[in-house]
């Protein structure tokens, strides 16, 4: 009985000790992989950027599309410059008046794009349709296409980049 | 039948055998049938063994477990029947050993957790890193001074593979010590003296993708000794590198190697180095000692995660009092270093000294030559007994060899340790990697590369050019300095006003030949003080600075028109009357313009300036560069200059 009780202890010790070894090992190797998730690995510039002239948009003009461009961007262990960040369609309806639709479809996140023919924006991964100011037409979006905070400075286009959620009826940042 | 009960009872009800029950067999070394006995202790430790027990019939075995199971239907014995009817549970035979459970046995155990630890840090490691010459040090840097516990498992990676050195050598003098090489376990012998070498490279690939000084230059190293190899050296030298030079495919080849090649090759020899060594059953102790077999659970079992567990806690306080490894300035061809390989081949390093012109023949030829001598161990001693005293011209031999390799490494720590110019400049590039990796954690590491990151530094490229092509004539520390000492201050209203006052001091134009003629500035010492500094601000205003006092500024015009517009001017564009013009002063186009060409009628003109134009000299980029250092300067105190190089 004495010597049960011995190779009990014995195998109780061994998966106690083995446990604990398993345990200081695996933590830190799953603390350092989940680390990235609580950081901002990405940045994404909070400024306005420069999109140029603002007579380069003529009134009235099909919406024209610019690249959205960070002067600096760091990923992870890489200062990047001039990153393009993704695109804006930009009309002019007025002199006094700019909009910007985020060119990322509020579905899924492809890259909406102009349809000359029908004269809305046109969603190539899933059709989904968008008139020129932005409203959902037709297809599987919840929402229409974002628009994205604009400031004229000095003659000068000012666009504010925003991601914001996919797949959702309401609009909210990422 | 009471032995297939026991075999065929639920691991709950435990069944446990008193070990004067047990007979003396043999180990059963050759055919693996443990007999009853093993197959009830298999029973008893690992549940059910199904046909494992060949000493009783099937039919018997297959008819137990469901009547084990309405016994005992816990969850865990329910699915340990389900997985051991469908050939999961259990094992096969149990590992055994003969003799009494000792810390003596511990070692095969302890380098396969190694291993484990080296597995677990390197997945983990890998999810952070990039191969590419551009990122590779970058990725790692990041990994050790930005994630959390990377640090740690940078270190654990890196030093449990020393622990893996040490402890397989202990393996190997052991099995050498016990004549455990002897036949039938020659193969055991071979696959580990493999193995071991095996490992020596698995440590050379992982050095080298840090891509650092150290680990850059080591490689280089070891990569010229290999094409050194009679015939095939450069083709294997090419092989490495991945074609003609270090680069990118060097990494992508040398991480392929590390964890893909190499683990698979040898993990799936260490599997048949223990499958042959468990087959062949453990030596038995030297002398008359016991020699019963038991299994090693859970009596060896115990001792051997108890030297796991210690193992451990020494690596783990290891790693931390070092904060895990160091990690030197990013790899460049042209910065020199002090290249020193992995402490395991330090031995061969030492020889390469002693070896003089001879030098790659020698680190070609001496592994060759040991790795020889532990091969043809088996076969040279071939006497059936293995008692030490019988062998002792074997052994003697070894213990020769372990004590010159000893002795050469510490011969080359020695010979480092003592040698000041070594200490110098190995302070130098520790203070090299410091501002890499602060500079990387604070601005990242540029896409150009790791070697970059150093220009990340503010106004670091102006004070590269600065430091070569300026401070000789401008700086304070210079034996030949000719004009004015730039420093910090240079422009501000306090360095404006000692000008003002007196121009051709020392270290304002005293030294220039402009100085010595009657042209030159006269000093306005005299001046009430409201009106210089009314005159101060309005040449500080010129600069474009945001701090301009108004309503002095504009008092400070007045004061120019009566004190100084006789030679002077600020008129954008004109030249003042034998003196330089004013306008935009002390700005960075003022300064692009004045270095770019100072002899220009706008600034010295042609006479007055000892100043060479820098226009055709150095770049645009480059004179930029300069000009907006200056206006940093007239903010920037020394510590402000000394942090930057911090």
């Amino acid at each position: 009985m004495a010597d049960e009780d011995r190779r009990k202890f014995l195998k109780v010790a061994t998966c106690a000790i083995g446990g604990g070894v398993g345990l200081v090992m695996a933590a830190p190797a799953l603390v350092l992989l989940a680390d990235p998730a609580s950081k901002v690995t990405v940045t994404t510039p909070t400024a306005p950027l420069d999109l140029g002239l603002v007579e380069q948009f003529r009134v009235g003009a099909a919406p024209s599309k610019v690249d959205v461009v960070a002067p600096f961007v760091k990923d992870a262990w890489t200062s990047a410059r001039n990153v393009v960040l993704g695109g804006a369609w930009i009309r002019r309806t007025a002199p006094d008046k700019l909009v910007a639709l985020s060119a990322v479809c509020p579905h899924l996140g492809c890259a909406v794009g102009w349809d000359t023919a029908a004269g809305n924006f046109l969603c190539p991964c899933h059709d989904s349709r968008f008139s020129p100011a932005g409203d959902k037409l037709t297809g599987p979006s919840e929402r229409g296409l974002d628009e994205l905070p604009l400031a004229v400075v000095d003659g000068r286009l000012q666009l504010t980049w925003v991601r914001f959620k996919p797949g959702q009826p309401v609009r909210e940042p990422a | 039948v009471t032995d297939s009960t026991k075999a065929g009872a639920k691991p709950g009800a435990r069944s446990s055998e008193p070990p004067g029950a047990r007979t003396g067999e043999p180990p059963g070394a050759r055919t693996g049938e443990p007999s009853a006995t093993a197959g009830e202790l298999s029973a008893a430790t690992a549940g059910e063994p199904p046909a494992a027990a060949s000493g009783t019939s099937s039919t018997e075995q297959g008819a137990k477990p469901s009547a084990g199971d309405r016994a005992t239907p816990g969850v865990l014995g329910r699915l340990r029947g389900y997985l051991g009817e469908r050939g999961l549970g259990g094992a096969g035979p149990p590992a055994m050993i003969t003799g009494r459970a000792s810390f003596a046995r511990v070692f095969g155990a302890v380098l396969a957790f190694l291993f484990v630890v080296e597995a677990i840090s390197g997945v983990a490691l890998a999810a952070f890193y990039a191969p590419s010459s551009t990122d590779a040090w970058a990725s790692v840097a990041y990994v050790q001074d930005q994630m959390l516990l990377g640090w740690l498992l940078r270190g654990l990676h890196f030093h449990a593979a020393s622990a893996i050195v040490i402890v397989a050598g202990m393996h190997l003098v052991q099995t050498a010590l016990y004549g455990a090489y002897k036949k039938p376990r020659e193969l055991v012998w071979w696959l580990g003296i493999l193995l071991l070498l095996l490992t020596l490279a698995w440590a050379v690939t992982g050095y080298v993708l840090r891509w650092d000084q150290a680990g850059f230059w080591a490689n280089k190293v070891e990569l010229g000794i290999a094409a050194a190899t009679p015939v095939i050296g450069e083709t294997i030298k090419k092989l490495a590198l991945g074609g003609n030079d270090y680069g990118n495919l060097t990494l992508t080849r040398f991480y392929t190697l590390h964890v893909m090649i190499l683990p698979v090759i040898v993990g799936a020899l260490t599997a048949g180095h223990v499958m042959l060594a468990r087959k062949l059953g453990p030596t038995p102790p030297l002398g008359a000692g016991d020699r019963t077999p038991r299994p090693r659970w859970p009596e060896q079992t115990l001792r051997d995660v108890i030297a796991i567990a210690v193992v451990l806690a020494v690596l783990v306080a290891y790693v931390i009092n070092l904060h895990g490894v160091e990690l030197a300035a990013p790899a460049d061809p042209s910065q020199a270093y002090d290249a020193r390989p992995l402490w395991y081949f330090r031995w061969l390093f030492e020889l390469r000294e002693l070896a003089g012109s001879a030098e790659k023949l020698v680190a070609l030829a001496t592994p060759a030559i040991v790795i020889g001598a532990l091969v043809a161990l088996p076969l040279a001693d071939r006497a059936p007994g293995r008692a030490p005293r019988r062998r002792l011209p074997y052994l003697g031999g070894l213990v020769g060899l372990l004590a010159v390799i000893g002795g050469l490494t510490v011969a080359s720590l020695v010979g480092d340790a003592g040698d000041d110019e070594l200490a110098r400049r190995d302070a130098k590039a520790e203070q090299r990697a410091a501002l890499a990796r602060r500079l990387a954690r604070d601005n990242g590491v540029p896409a150009t590369g790791a070697a970059d990151v150093f220009f990340t530094a503010p106004m670091a490229k102006a004070r590269a050019v600065f430091a070569t092509r300026c401070n000789g004539c401008h700086g304070a520390d210079s034996k030949d300095r000719k004009g004015p000492i730039i420093a910090p201050g240079h422009g501000s209203r306090r360095w404006i006003k000692a000008m003002v006052q007196d121009p051709s001091s020392d270290e304002m134009w005293g030294r220039t030949k402009l100085a010595t003629r009657d042209k030159a500035m006269k000093p306005f010492a005299q001046m009430p003080a409201a009106d210089l500094d009314a005159v101060v601000e309005l040449i500080y205003a010129e600069s474009g600075a945001s701090d301009v006092v108004a309503a002095r500024r504009d008092h400070g015009v007045d004061m120019f028109e009566s004190a100084c517009s006789d030679c002077h001017t600020r008129e954008e564009g004109m030249p003042g009357s034998g003196a330089p013009g004013l306008a935009g002063v002390g700005s960075r186009a003022y300064y692009l313009s004045f270095i770019s060409n100072p002899k220009s009628a706008l600034h010295m003109g042609r006479d007055s300036s000892e100043m060479p134009r820098f226009d055709k000299e150095l770049t645009l980029v480059e004179r930029d560069a300069l000009a907006e250092y200056l206006v940093w300067l007239r903010t920037a105190t020394p510590a402000d200059l000394a942090a930057l190089d911090r």
